[in-house]
């Protein structure tokens, strides 16, 4: 190796001297970071106390409302049930199946191996070892998969199982199972990342895991195909996974050097924006972060849009294309629909305590995947201000979308109690009436404005809850859950009378009107 | 004797997800020499330099730096290839000279610190040397870049529009300083809107674009550049 006259002109061969290890360099850059961020030794403290606390508080919770789940659950099966049975087990066991496609899911869309903007600029040029600089990277993503593993199987566990409260033994190995499970799942697919496998795809198994499970959970009522018992984890089963964590650990940290920098930074920079609308509580910036990715960048040949024939029209069509174009929401859409069937077809949870949420959130979820269109227009309005339409009108047109994909969902979701207790055309009357109040929640909260950290801080056993950003992130749910309200009654009481009928009228009327209102309504442009 | 290759481009094509942005570009580039890559705005420039960098795999042809197939993973292709595109991300504790000096320390260069002293020297940023970069103006955080680019030894210098953001003063001490380059025998391939620029440093040009791609020499390529759209 020779040395160069000039050590920052060019270089024919290697640097001069030994260039330092990536861990050095790592080591360098964040003690100047924390000389810098004045932090002391007491703070650190506080914060990690702060987390452990808010943690422990929030999985008391949690297992608050799991406990109060499971004491709602009628003690023998339904003796009304009509049409096809899911065991109790079974539906655990899917939904294991749909927290491992989640964690894969999450996994392939975050990296999982990632760094940050300064970092893929300053470190990856660097002629030194990449894996000291990886490493704690590397590490972290499966850490938290493990962390939220380890809790959300037990909680699982313990709302599902029916024949009592679980040992600490139990819990304890299921806790296990779950933490050591979901971080060989990121282990693996940070295994995939360095071999080569394109991040999407891994992020794709994750989702299609996701979608099976309404569809493995329907097979299973029509075929009889049932599950008894939640089985206990056999006893190996967690020296098998810390097997499998072990040796997904060593290869993934062995070949972390062959993760292309292309792709570290592209994961990093999902990561970050990822954490960053976490951070600001900003599910709007999170759905755009995760779902961004995957998009497809050409289509074989551009639609010619013959129907649109006026600026509404335009709006209307713009909507409607994102919606059936995206693959995912259109499952998303569909996956969502089969929710209160595969919940009724559950006799031990056929209560108005597990079905009413049940429905609520997974009308939400399909709401959520109707309203990209507002969504998109909200962070960039370009589009809809070259269209010669006021704000007003604007706001409400965003509205077809949603209520004609709402209204499709709602026939779908509330079939199954005319299933129950008959009289299909009053369901299916009701569900078309609520649509509206779908509609309107999806527009509320795609143009809700940014969360407002001003506001007071109130005290909860949680720690403090910034009030103004709870009310801008109420925006949407709010109006669902008053909006609905004929329509949860009718399911709590199992029939629709026709005052239900005309009460959800006037609740989606109203909706509509505040979803549609405007404080300041700009100068309409005519066309 | 003639000058060792330093980049070789065969019919190299570029793109996202398959879909080439551009013709493919043939071109080879010598130590001591300097290769510019013209075209409007859109044309495929920095996803050439991006390919030749090994940030984006080709999509077709080849490209070969210093006589081997572009792997960046490679600590021996990092320690030799030295490149500026239009990155803006710092470390929010680090100081200007203290990004030099990581950079030229994680370079194992001898007695960094004189080194990034005469950098700032001549980058203009003496003054600003113990400020963090989110406290510059987008010109001084270039120039910074640049000096990055030059505070390490460095076989291939891969420039992407280097005149942004720089004042003319600047843009003549760059030229100056690319000329140098190329004298101590290092190649530079760069991607720019700036004819003077062009004309001070490159030897010869590539036109790119979606229709083909073209070599030119630099008057033609001086053309090309004053007839492309004003955006």
């Amino acid at each position: 190796m020779s040395v160069p006259d000039d050590p920052v002109g060019p270089a024919p061969d290697a640097p001069a001297l030994p260039v330092p290890t990536g861990r050095a360099v790592r080591r360098y850059t964040a003690a100047v970071a924390r000389q810098r961020g004045g932090a002391s030794v007491g703070s650190l403290l506080v914060d990690v106390y702060s987390v452990l606390v808010t943690t422990a508080v929030g999985v008391g919770v949690a297992v608050g409302v799991v406990d109060a789940v499971r004491d709602s659950m009628p003690a023998d099966a339904g003796a009304d049930l009509v049409g096809p049975e899911v065991s109790l087990p079974t539906l655990a066991g899917l939904l294991v199946l749909a927290l491992a496609g989640a964690v894969l899911s999450l996994a392939g869309r975050l990296g999982p191996v990632g760094v940050g903007g300064a970092e893929a600029t300053w470190w990856l040029g660097l002629p030194v070892a990449r894996r000291g600089l990886l490493r704690p990277a590397a590490t972290r993503l499966p850490v938290l998969a493990g962390a939220v593993g380890a809790v959300a199987l037990p909680l699982l566990d313990l709302a599902l199982r029916d024949d009592g409260r679980p040992s600490p033994v139990r819990v304890a190995t299921v806790a296990a199972v779950g933490g050591l499970g979901a971080a060989a799942l990121v282990l693996g697919a940070g295994a995939g990342q360095s071999l080569g496998a394109v991040r999407r795809r891994i992020a794709t198994v994750g989702d299609v895991l996701v979608a099976l499970v309404p569809v493995l959970a329907l097979v299973s009522g029509v075929a009889g195909v049932h599950v008894d018992r939640v089985p206990a984890p056999p006893p190996g089963a967690v020296l098998a996974l810390l097997g499998v964590v072990v040796a997904a650990g060593v290869v993934l940290d062995h070949r972390l050097e062959r993760i292309p920098a292309r792709e570290l930074r592209e994961s990093g920079s999902v990561a970050t924006q990822a954490v960053g609308a976490l951070i600001s509580l900003d599910s709007r910036e999170l759905g755009r972060t995760l779902t961004d990715g995957g998009r497809v960048r050409r289509r074989r040949r551009s639609s010619r849009l013959r129907v649109v024939r006026s600026p509404a029209l335009a709006l209307v069509t713009a909507d409607a294309l994102l919606l059936v174009r995206s693959p995912r929401h259109l499952v998303q859409l569909a996956a969502t629909a089969a929710v209160p069937t595969i919940v009724l077809a559950v006799p031990r949870l056929q209560t108005p305590v597990i079905v009413l949420p049940a429905l609520l959130v997974a009308g939400y979820v399909a709401m959520l995947a109707t309203a990209e269109g507002p969504r998109r227009a909200e962070m960039a309005p370009v589009v809809d201000r070259l269209l010669p339409i006021g704000a007003r009108r604007v706001r409400r047109l965003r509205m077809a979308v949603p209520a004609v994909a709402m209204l499709a969902w709602s026939l779908a979701a509330l079939a199954p109690f005319a299933v129950l207790g008959g009289d299909l055309a009053g369901w299916w009357a009701l569900g078309a009436a609520a649509a509206p109040v779908w509609a309107g929640a999806a527009v509320r909260s795609a143009y809700r404005p940014a969360p407002d950290w001003s506001g007071p801080l109130v005290a909860t056993p949680a720690g403090a809850l910034p009030l103004g950003a709870t009310v801008v992130l109420s925006r949407g749910p709010d109006v669902v859950v008053l909006g609905l309200v004929p329509v949860l009654v009718a399911v709590a009481l199992g029939t629709v009378v026709p005052g239900m009928l005309v009460a959800q009228v006037v609740c989606s009327t109203v909706v509509v009107a505040v979803c549609g209102h405007l404080p300041d309504e700009p100068r309409t442009v005519t066309a | 004797m003639p000058s060792p290759v330093v980049v070789e481009a065969q019919s190299l094509l570029v793109g996202y997800g398959g879909e080439p942005v551009c013709a493919p570009v043939t071109f080879t580039l010598e130590a001591g020499r300097a290769l510019a890559l013209v075209g409007p705005n859109g044309s495929g420039k920095s996803t050439v330099l991006r390919a030749v960098l090994g940030l984006l795999a080709p999509a077709g042809g080849t490209v070969r730096v210093l006589g081997r197939e572009v792997d960046e993973r490679a600590q021996a292709f990092r320690a030799r290839v030295s490149s500026v595109l239009d990155d803006d991300a710092w470390f929010p504790a680090l100081t200007v000279a203290e990004h030099l000096l990581l950079t030229a320390s994680g370079h194992g260069v001898p007695e960094p610190v004189g080194v990034v002293d005469a950098l700032l020297e001549d980058f203009g940023l003496a003054t600003h040397r113990d400020v963090l970069p989110a406290t510059l103006s987008s010109g001084q955080r270039r120039r910074l870049l640049l000096a990055a680019g030059f505070a390490r030894p460095r076989s291939l210098l891969v420039l992407d529009e280097p005149e942004q953001r720089l004042d003319q003063r600047m843009r003549a001490a760059l030229a100056q300083r690319l000329l140098e380059e190329q004298s101590a025998g290092g190649a530079v391939l760069l991607a720019t809107h700036d004819p003077e620029l062009l004309a001070a440093v490159a030897g010869a040009a590539v036109l790119v674009g979606e229709g083909s791609s073209a070599l030119l020499d630099v008057g033609d390529a001086v053309r090309a550049i004053r007839a492309e759209p004003t955006q």
